[in-house]
């Protein structure tokens, strides 16, 4: 086997498996990242041993380490500044107000809502309440009543909307890491 | 650190593959070696050598650099 086929086999793999988990996670089964990733490292480690040229000497090792060494370092210091800016937010989120809200049904067919905002850093209790909104319909609300049920749709999703950017994040700062390794190792590799 | 690699390469009549597939590395790493711009391992210095039949000072030979240490250093 070339090396070049085995880079692609070892690249199919590793988005089959990623796909497998995410379809995975997504339908509630965690059966399939079990036997999924040991069964993707067995295919890989199968493929690079059946390559017939050189696939690492120690020349290409050295350029692995230092390229990854070099992506720890900026890595690192990046995390650093950026754990300090968004720590910083923390403090900011304890003063943001609290808002619930529930939904009633009525007779005559319409869906009524009351959305309660509690004051910031305190237990959901009457004595921390601000104020009450009631939205007589919710399908023929007033300007007033929209803004505070936009606001409330808002944090009601904020949860979800977190874990989407957390997975974000993580994928944004996964592809800047390759990209960083990617420009040191070709750095590396011109040097040496 | 200098070397003789395309040197004696080209008196065993050898080419860049070929030396490459002898001591185990990528042709790349040769093509590296023999410009200077890499420096390998006693290891593979030794390899070299043997395969050449010569003295690892014959293939190698270790310049002192004025300004500070070399590349290969850092």
């Amino acid at each position: 086997m070339k090396r070049f086929t085995c880079l692609l086999c070892t690249f199919l793999v590793a988005v089959l498996v990623a796909a497998m988990i995410g379809w995975s996670i997504a339908a509630g089964n965690f059966l399939v990242p079990v036997v999924a990733i040991p069964l993707g490292v067995i295919v890989v480690l199968a493929c690079r041993r059946n390559v017939e040229e050189v696939i690492a000497d120690e020349r290409e090792r050295k350029i692995y380490s230092q390229a990854a060494l070099r992506t720890l370092e900026v890595a690192v210091i990046a995390s650093v500044i950026a754990a300090v800016i968004f720590l910083s937010f923390t403090v900011s989120d304890t003063l943001t107000p609290k808002i619930t809200g529930s939904v009633y049904s009525s007779g005559n067919g319409t869906n009524s809502m009351v959305i309660n905002l509690y004051r910031a850093g305190s237990p959901e209790t009457p004595e921390n309440l601000i104020r009450t909104i009631t939205i007589r319909d919710i399908h023929a609300m007033n300007e007033d009543e929209a803004r505070v049920y936009c606001q409330f749709r808002n944090e009601a999703f904020l949860e979800n909307e977190q874990k989407g950017l957390v997975g974000m994040t993580i994928g944004g700062i996964l592809a800047v890491i390759l990209v960083t390794y990617g420009a040191f190792y070709l750095y590396y590799n011109k040097k040496y | 650190m200098k070397n003789r690699i395309r040197v004696l390469r080209a008196e065993k009549d050898m080419t860049q593959e070929q030396l490459a597939e002898r001591i185990g590395v990528t042709r790349n790493t040769i093509i590296s070696m023999e410009k200077g711009k890499y420096c390998p391992s006693i290891k593979l210095g030794f390899r070299i050598a043997n395969v050449f039949g010569v003295g690892i000072d014959d293939v190698f030979t270790y310049e002192e650099e004025i300004d500070g240490p070399s590349q290969d250093d850092e």
